[in-house]
């Protein structure tokens, strides 16, 4: 890099031009970027010294990419360009790191004095107030967060042995040629240039084995919490470790915050040191865990016989002022500093393929992959990976009563959910048996459930469970590079334009003829069709089609007949708009357009043995009906089929015929209701709930069938879920606007569902994901 | 009313008998309080019929021990199998690869007509086993677990993974990594790793773990430079009577 670049990041090119211009001609090495996207992009290919960042950018903020910019070059100065200044975007530029702030317009030679000051005063962070003078003179009381100082070895060496006399002191050493965390009794027993160690240091955070209550056995017993909150420091910490630690104070502190870890943990120093030397199996800059810049006391790197020291926390900064002598960093610490990490960045050998932004995506359209029942096939289910992984935090908890049966301890240690037994329950059942489903959880762990849940990645690349397996499978890295294969080969293979193969007849309607027309209430008739070709319609019950009149529209409509009736079917149509205006004038005989059948439909293989309670409200009744039908034409697959009607007045009852012979028919227990009676009818009067209380029913093995107007549902799952139906049994159709029927036009989408591909048919618990569904 | 407890030993080097009186005088004390130790030939020297719980150390290996188990089994409410020959076997099973004939002429000689011998067997093969605390030898602090949960009336949290499990708690390099290899990805743990933890490697004297993936296992043991023949070794030495059963 050269001493004097600079970067431009302004979308307004009269400003980013003449800056550019101004400090050419100046001397410097500029370059411009007119978004945030583009900057970071030209950020990761090369260097800068100072970065000049205007506030408002098309697409992302440029306050957006300090982090990143942060975490991938933390040496760049990022001075702040604005027209719109506000207290909160100063507080927020200079938290993210900002060192400086001007209000466009500005002129050129003011910020190219700023720019040649901020140059010549590297190694100055912004949080310094008064710059000490003479280089070597210890820092006495300007230590500040987030400076970085410099240490000589020596005087490291000296401050851990301080420390010994005062705490517990962890760190790294090597032992029979590989390096592991252990307790330091000296510090010339520390190594601190190691690759990676067997066990994680999140061990002495949350422990292999610990005792989380005392108790006394019988009548009497008042368990008594135990916690340790021994000082403790832990050493030699590489980022990604602190990465670690992070993700597991999200698991253990944000939530439900865990006495036993947070007792360790506010009484650990972290000391930790930047990886110089990364194992070959470690993919920590894909993961963005090569470097830390929060989450440690103490941060060193390695700079020859001396340690550039940030200081992360007030206890870190305090821990310097008592114990050693720093100095300020020299432009040559800081060019050496710069040199030795991107030259450590240089020896990573393993990358992921695919942003890690995408892996939750990924993985969850990759749940059915081949992949995880292959790979998994040579799994020891020996627990290793997750043993020695520091996110890893699954525990089980036993007792341990001591042999004179009065007193115990409750014990929680180290569990995993790739050992054979992790999800069993006493009654025997095992929920994830088998290896593929246990190998498949870990890695979705890793990329996407801890991710969702915490924020944080699940996985920090430290490559140590790739070292622990013997069968060689465990990297997250591996499983995530081959599924990124084999979905990018599979949309390529989908997407490769010569070879695609368009449906002809996608948008373009079948012509099948009205045979006959009926009219079933006021604005209600039903239509039964044939397709001019002969064929039949190929659905299943509550599936639907899209009725086109050309010149007019087309419309979409639930199939209103069973399957099992043959030679053709029929759609009821409520006459409210052109579309179904223009289908009431069709008379018998005509010819219209048909596309479909669409959606999901009832999944009849998943009702056989059960009850089925079928609810419908007014012309809900349609698409209920072609269920109605396949459970009396294949009425010994069913248990009770138990039908549920409810229409606003008697005059608008639909299929009155058959509401009739299903009252007669004892293969069904019919039930109606109306809204508003009148004088001649003898019937029930009431909404449709009021049915629900008068039927018996065996909440295990009952299915019910819903569909009906939107206000209808919340009043009928209230009604239901007080005969405890499960979620899973309360099954819906809804209604949504549906133009294309082919998961393209967006109209009937309902959060990121398509309810023309994934339904229109959804249970209860499907919905319950789905905020805008009900 | 303390529970009786009665010691008996087959075929066995009677090390894990041995073993429970290596618990420390507290343990021994707090177990004395306990229970009732009414038979423990290699401690005490009266003897009685009338017990409530017995641990078996040994395996079957002649004739006449099967009669006198059952006679155990008979008498005890609760009966423990102890170490790795009364759980599984153990290194006696090693002669089950012979015939019967050859493995007396090699021990006894001359004299091996004075002898009868059957394929040796864990007692399970004879009886039903109620519990079992496992190693060669048995470590106290199981069977202490065990006592305990008899005495409470529970199931011992008895693990079903691998050594590796704990051996990765204990902090321990793998013996793979240090050239060397073991059967511990297979191999029941409980023990804490002893022997890897100790310098040593993993025989699997605790037994197999229910679901173990040995072909995997023999692939990687192969990996690491083991001959097909040496692979069949490692397994013989504790687990040949499981092995042969399959």
């Amino acid at each position: 890099m050269k001493g004097n670049s600079v970067l431009i990041v302004d979308d307004e090119a009269i400003v980013r031009e003449s800056l550019r211009d101004w400090l050419a001609n100046a001397g410097y090495d500029v370059a411009t970027a007119e978004t945030a996207e583009e900057a970071l992009e030209t950020i990761t290919k090369r260097d800068f010294s100072v970065m000049v960042l205007d506030v408002r950018l098309p697409g992302q903020t440029g306050l957006s990419i300090l982090k990143e910019v942060k975490a991938q070059r933390p040496w760049i100065r990022s001075i702040i360009i604005t027209a719109y200044p506000s207290e909160e975007t100063t507080r927020e530029a200079t938290r993210l790191g900002a060192i400086d702030y001007m209000v466009k317009p500005l002129a050129p030679d003011d910020l190219e004095r700023l720019v040649r000051e901020t140059i010549e005063s590297v190694g100055k962070e912004p949080t310094v107030i008064t710059p000490p003078k003479a280089p070597r003179k210890a820092v006495a009381k300007a230590i500040e967060i987030k400076k970085s100082v410099v240490v000589s070895k020596q005087n490291f060496k000296s401050l851990v042995n301080n420390l010994i006399k005062t705490m517990d002191v962890y760190g790294v050493k090597a032992r029979q040629g590989k390096y592991v965390y252990d307790n330091i009794s000296n510090a010339n027993e520390l190594v601190l240039n190691y690759d990676v160690t067997v066990l994680p240091p999140t061990a002495y955070l949350f422990p292999p084995r610990e005792t989380i209550l005392k108790f006394k056995l019988g009548d009497t017993a008042k368990p008594e919490p135990v916690t340790n909150k021994t000082p403790r420091a832990i050493i030699g910490v590489h980022p990604y470790d602190i990465k670690a630690i992070e993700m597991l104070d999200e698991a253990f502190i944000t939530a439900n915050p865990d006495p036993n870890y947070i007792a360790r943990r506010q009484n650990s120093l972290i000391i930790g040191v930047d990886n110089l030397n990364p194992s070959p199996k470690s993919f920590a800059p894909s993961m963005g865990t090569h470097i830390a810049d929060n989450g440690f006391d103490l941060m060193l790197t390695d700079i020859g016989t001396k340690y550039m020291v940030t200081i992360g926390s007030k206890k870190g900064g305090d821990l310097l002022k008592k114990y050693v002598t720093v100095a300020e960093p020299t432009a040559d610490d800081i060019a050496k500093q710069k040199a030795v990490l991107d030259e450590a960045q240089t020896k990573y050998q393993l990358h992921l393929d695919v942003p890690r932004e995408r892996l939750p995506k990924l993985l969850e359209d990759s749940y059915d992959d081949v992949y995880w029942q292959s790979r998994s096939e040579t799994c020891l289910s020996c627990g290793s990976c997750v043993m020695v992984c520091p996110t890893c935090f699954c525990f089980d908890v036993q007792d341990d009563v001591a042999l004179n049966l009065k007193e115990g301890q409750r014990i929680r240690q180290w569990d995993g959910c790739m050992l054979v037994d992790f999800a069993k329950v006493a009654t025997g059942e095992n929920f994830r048996h088998d290896k593929a489903s246990r190998f498949r959880h870990r890695i979705y762990r890793k990329g996407k459930y801890v991710l969702e849940r915490y924020g944080r990645m699940g996985c920090v690349g430290c490559g140590r469970c790739a070292n622990a397996c013997l069968a060689e499978i465990a990297s997250p890295l591996e499983a995530f590079n081959a599924i990124a294969e084999s979905w990018q080969a599979k949309q390529a293979a989908q997407r490769i334009l010569r070879e695609a193969r368009p449906e002809s007849e996608l948008y373009a309607p079948r012509p099948a003829q009205l045979v006959r027309v009926e009219q079933l209430a006021a604005k209600e008739k039903v239509f039964e069709m044939k397709f001019l070709d002969g064929k039949e319609l190929g659905h299943q019950p509550g599936q639907f089609v899209s009725v086109s009149i050309m010149g007019i529209g087309e419309s979409p409509f639930g199939v209103a007949t069973s399957p099992t009736r043959k030679g053709s079917f029929e759609f009821a149509v409520r006459n409210v708009g052109s579309v179904t205006n223009a289908i009431h004038n069709l008379q018998k005989g005509a010819v219209v357009g048909i596309r479909g059948p669409f959606g999901n439909g009832f999944n009849v293989k998943a009702l056989e043995g059960k009850d089925i309670l079928f609810i419908a409200g007014g012309i809900g009744l349609f698409p209920v009906r072609s269920l109605i039908q396949y459970v009396m034409d294949n009425r010994k697959q069913f248990g009770r089929a138990i039908v549920l009607f409810g229409a606003r007045t008697p005059a608008e009852r639909l299929f009155v015929e058959e509401l009739a012979t299903w009252k007669n028919d004892p293969a069904l227990e019919f039930y109606e209701t109306v809204d508003r009676g009148t004088p001649d009818w003898t019937g029930n009067v009431g909404v449709i709930t009021t049915l629900i209380p008068k039927v018996q029913l065996d909440p295990r093995k009952t299915m019910a069938i819903v569909v009906g107007p939107p206000i209808m549902y919340r009043f009928v799952i209230v009604e239901l879920k007080k005969k405890d139906l499960p979620d899973e049994n309360i099954i819906m159709s809804l209604e949504r606007r549906m133009k294309c029927g082919v998961g393209k036009c967006g109209h009937c989408q309902i959060n990121g569902v398509y309810v023309c591909q994934e339904g229109p048919v959804f249970s209860l618990a499907q919905l319950r994901n789905l905020r805008e569904a009900v | 009313m303390k529970p009786k407890v009665a010691f008996f030993d087959f075929t066995s080097c009677e090390g894990c008998q041995l073993d429970v009186l290596n618990l420390t005088a507290e343990e021994l004390l707090d177990l004395l309080a306990a229970v009732d130790i009414v038979n423990f030939r290699e401690a005490i020297s009266n003897r009685s019929d009338d017990y409530d719980i017995a641990f078996i150390e040994g395996s079957i290996s002649r004739e006449a021990e099967i009669p006198r188990l059952q006679k155990i089994r008979a008498q005890a409410k609760v009966l423990v199998a102890l170490g790795a020959c009364a759980c599984i076997g153990g290194v006696n099973c090693l002669k089950n690869h012979l015939p019967m004939e050859q493995a007396l002429k090699m021990v006894y000689g001359d004299a091996a007509k004075n002898y009868d011998t059957i394929p040796a067997r864990p007692i399970n093969a004879v009886v039903p086993v109620d519990f079992y605390v496992r190693g060669c030898p048995i470590q106290t602090g199981e069977l202490v677990k065990v006592v305990k949960a008899l005495l409470l009336g529970k199931k011992p949290d008895i693990p079903n993974y691998p050594v590796c499990t704990e051996c990765k708690m204990a902090g321990n390099i793998c013996v793979f990594e240090l050239g060397k290899t073991c059967i511990g990805p297979v191999t029941r743990a409980g023990c804490n790793a002893i022997c890897v933890t100790g310098g040593r490697q993993c025989w699997g004297c605790r037994g197999l773990v229910d679901e173990p993936n040995k072909n995997s296992e023999e692939e990687i043991l192969k990996k690491h430079g083991l001959t097909p023949e040496q692979v069949v070794e490692k397994f013989k030495i504790y687990n040949t009577y499981v092995e042969a059963k399959k």
